[in-house]
């Protein structure tokens, strides 16, 4: 009975393996933050990219097979590197999608580059993909800064809002929302009347509230992470600040409202579509898609509410493989790499339009490695200690 | 203009009292044993967390530590065992019996479901003891050594903490229920409430301390040992023991600062370190001896930082660091006067 059973599953494996061996196989690595600071972040990616291999593991429909290879880097560079190195020379991946952070994935780009592998980012840095002439092989699907502050301030122009006060943390986030808030607003004739800086670790936020508030701006944009993008929040309140406050995506998280209370009600945040899907109109083509995405990844990781990470490693994964399809369409060659490679990277380029994904519709070209634009950024409002949508588009 | 003033100053006392905890601690810890203790901004952390987790109903990561340290010390105890089998067993059953009265104590508050206040006692008997823990692990075995070496030894002991800190509750922030919530307005600032329940507990604080070290038997030990370690010795002071019960009572005071700071700023995991080199600088006008000249720095230093970060944010914490040279240089121009 035994050597019967044994029988048949050497069978199976061997006709299981023969079946694949027609097929050729593409090999999708991908680095992110299991571990370390960023771990918040890279766990749901992780989760998504497992959802997704779970899911084709069935599917025979394929032309090609599938070979994910995952590997951590603690949220920290140099392990990013050496696993993208690794991913590149002995696991001889197609595409690369790495990494979760911003400075992890700016730590890649050389590599990525020189071994011309198309890498996807999933970091929220428009330092990643730009200036595109130099980051050929680099896209990314997480929506930036300067996407969701383009939204904010044209709602700010749209309540007749001239002057803005900028809080920021102090680190390279921080500075990331100065920038992109100073080139906004110049564009949309906003005056930026003050600016003031504080640190994750500070444990008074009141001063620079106080100073906000005295410079009477008409609108605050605060540009920081939660605990103390919430913390600031409740400091203008507590200095009697009235007026509308807008924050980062960065806050759009449960956090946010956990630590500020009831004081948060009210706050505007620039925000990708997942946060606030539901209250999207059905006629949105993103709707469908997100609903059953955040169906399949609640049932199977039994979280009441999915948030914005896996859906961009969700993204990033179906791009890679649209764009292989295509690839293989116009006779590309697995086996060779090195042309595989390329073609893959030309055909996200060339054959990623009006792709309806998570994060958003993503539209890629050889000056665009961000893919998308105004219909992809949403401003949610805190109501009822609940993220809903505010300005229904 | 006089509100803003006003603002700032509650601010800025309310801070100074909280880095006076750590400078309490640190003015301890170093006479006692002459251990610059760069780590103890940490114990602010594990105060803030192990609270953060009783209020919410769950049994606090730092019974962990606890238990793993304990472990540690009877591993490292083991070599004596063929020596006194008696003591090895005493400290086999002491170090059972302490995980065991961890255990029950943070069961028992949880199943009460005790009040802010009750749970901020229940935190304080968990982490107050890893102080002894951390003496034992870093400073015994090495009584004598140099200045510097336990400086270095103290940066590595509050990075492994930080870095546990991170293992065991994760980089997010836990919200913190105040002692009493709300608030009062007086004229045009609102106070909340738990910046006169700092005063109180901080007042509370220092003058059981106080009292302790004037008027007990063990408190006099505790100050001979600060004065004169070789003499308390002769009088025959255990002083390793003195040692110890420096690191409790600072490891105390810094957890009970950071437990009153946490509903105001979150608990998380890198929380304690800024805290810890503030009260270092507040320290440092009292040479990390004097307990009055210590607390008078902590305040300037609460006031500096709310007005620099009013006037100059971006530069706050340069304009509180670099008060490190001028009292220096008035600490080394003092000495000069004192030694002539």
């Amino acid at each position: 009975m035994k050597i019967l059973s044994a029988a048949i599953i050497a069978m199976l494996a061997t006709s299981t393996a023969a079946l694949a061996a027609d097929k050729p196989e593409l090999r999708i690595g991908s680095v992110v933050a299991m571990t370390g600071p960023a771990s918040a972040l890279g766990l749901p990616e992780k989760n998504a990219i497992e959802l997704r291999q779970e899911q084709l593991a069935s599917d025979t429909s394929l032309p090609f097979t599938i070979k994910f290879i995952t590997y951590d880097d603690g949220s920290d560079p140099t392990k990013a590197v050496n696993n993208v190195r690794k991913l590149i020379t002995e696991d001889r991946a197609h595409v690369v999608i790495c990494c979760t952070t911003t400075p992890t994935s700016m730590a890649i780009l050389e590599t990525v580059t020189q071994a011309k592998v198309p890498n996807i980012s999933l970091a929220l840095g428009q330092s990643v993909i730009e200036p595109v002439k130099d980051r050929m092989w680099v896209f990314k699907t997480p929506s930036t800064d300067q996407l969701q502050v383009t939204g904010l301030v044209a709602d700010m122009v749209k309540r007749g809002i001239k002057k803005v006060a900028f809080l920021g943390l102090e680190d390279s986030f921080g500075e990331g929302g100065w920038i992109a808030l100073q080139s906004v607003a110049k564009a949309k004739g906003v005056e930026i009347i003050a600016s003031e800086r504080f640190s994750r670790t500070d444990t008074n936020f009141t001063p620079q509230a106080l100073k906000v508030r005295q410079a009477e701006p008409g609108a605050v944009y605060i540009h920081a992470i939660p605990p103390s993008s919430a913390l600031v929040h409740q400091a203008l309140k507590r200095v009697g600040y009235n007026g509308p406050i807008y924050h980062s995506g960065g806050s759009a998280n449960n956090a946010f409202i956990s630590i500020g209370k009831k004081d948060v009600e009210g706050a505007l945040l620039g925000t990708t579509p997942v946060l606030v899907y539901t209250d999207l109109p059905d006629s949105n083509p993103l709707k469908p898609v997100i609903k059953s995405f955040a169906a399949l990844y609640e049932k199977r990781f039994n979280v009441p509410k999915v948030d914005i990470f896996p859906g961009q490693s969700w993204d990033a994964v179906n791009i890679a493989l649209k764009a292989a399809g295509e690839a293989m369409k116009a006779g590309t060659k697995f086996d060779d790499l090195d042309a595989s490679r390329a073609a893959i990277r030309d055909k996200i380029e060339g054959s990623i339009k009006e792709f309806v994904g998570v994060g958003g519709i993503f539209t890629y070209s050889p000056t665009d490695h961000l893919g998308l634009d105004e219909r992809s950024t949403f401003i949610a409002v805190v109501k009822d200690g609940e993220f809903r949508l505010y300005d229904s588009k | 203009m006089i509100d803003t003033a006003l603002f700032l100053l509650v601010d800025g006392l309310t801070n100074g009292l909280v880095y006076a905890l750590l400078a309490l601690s640190l003015v301890l810890v170093f006479t006692v044993t002459r251990v610059v203790n760069i780590a103890q901004g940490e114990y602010v952390m594990l105060g803030a967390l192990t609270l953060a987790d009783l209020l919410q109903g769950r049994m606090p990561g730092t019974l962990y530590l606890l238990i793993g340290g304990l472990t540690l010390c009877v591993v490292l105890d083991g070599s004596r065992w063929r020596r006194d089998w008696r003591q090895a067993l005493l400290v086999v059953l002491g170090a059972v019996a302490a995980a065991a009265f961890a255990v029950a104590i943070t069961r028992g508050a949880l199943w009460l479901k005790l009040p802010v206040i009750g749970m901020m006692a229940v935190a304080l008997m968990l982490v107050a003891p890893l102080g002894v823990l951390i003496y034992r692990f870093t400073v015994h075995p090495i009584p004598n050594a140099s200045t510097i070496v336990f400086v270095i030894i103290s940066v590595g002991v509050s990075m492994s903490v930080q870095g546990l800190g991170l293992l065991i509750w994760g980089a997010s922030p836990y919200a913190v229920d105040p002692i009493m919530p709300g608030g009062v307005m007086m004229g045009p600032v609102f106070i909340p409430y738990q910046s006169f329940a700092i005063l109180i507990t901080a007042l509370l604080s220092m003058g059981g301390l106080y009292l302790f070290s004037e008027f007990t038997l063990v408190g006099k030990a505790l100050q001979a040992s600060a004065m004169n370690r070789r003499g308390a010795q002769f009088c025959g002071i255990p002083v390793t023991a003195a040692g110890a019960l420096a690191f409790l009572l600072a490891a105390a005071f810094s957890a009970i600062s950071g437990m009153l700071l946490a509903p105001l700023i979150t608990a998380n995991y890198e929380m304690g370190f800024m805290v810890g080199l503030k009260g270092f600088v507040g320290g440092a006008m009292g040479g990390l001896i004097d307990y009055p000249l210590s607390l008078a720095g902590v305040m300037i230093v609460g006031a500096l930082e709310s007005t620099s970060a009013y006037v100059a944010s971006a530069y706050r914490d340069a304009i509180v660091f670099s008060l490190l040279i001028p009292i220096l240089l008035w600490r080394s121009s003092r000495q000069r006067v004192e030694g002539h």
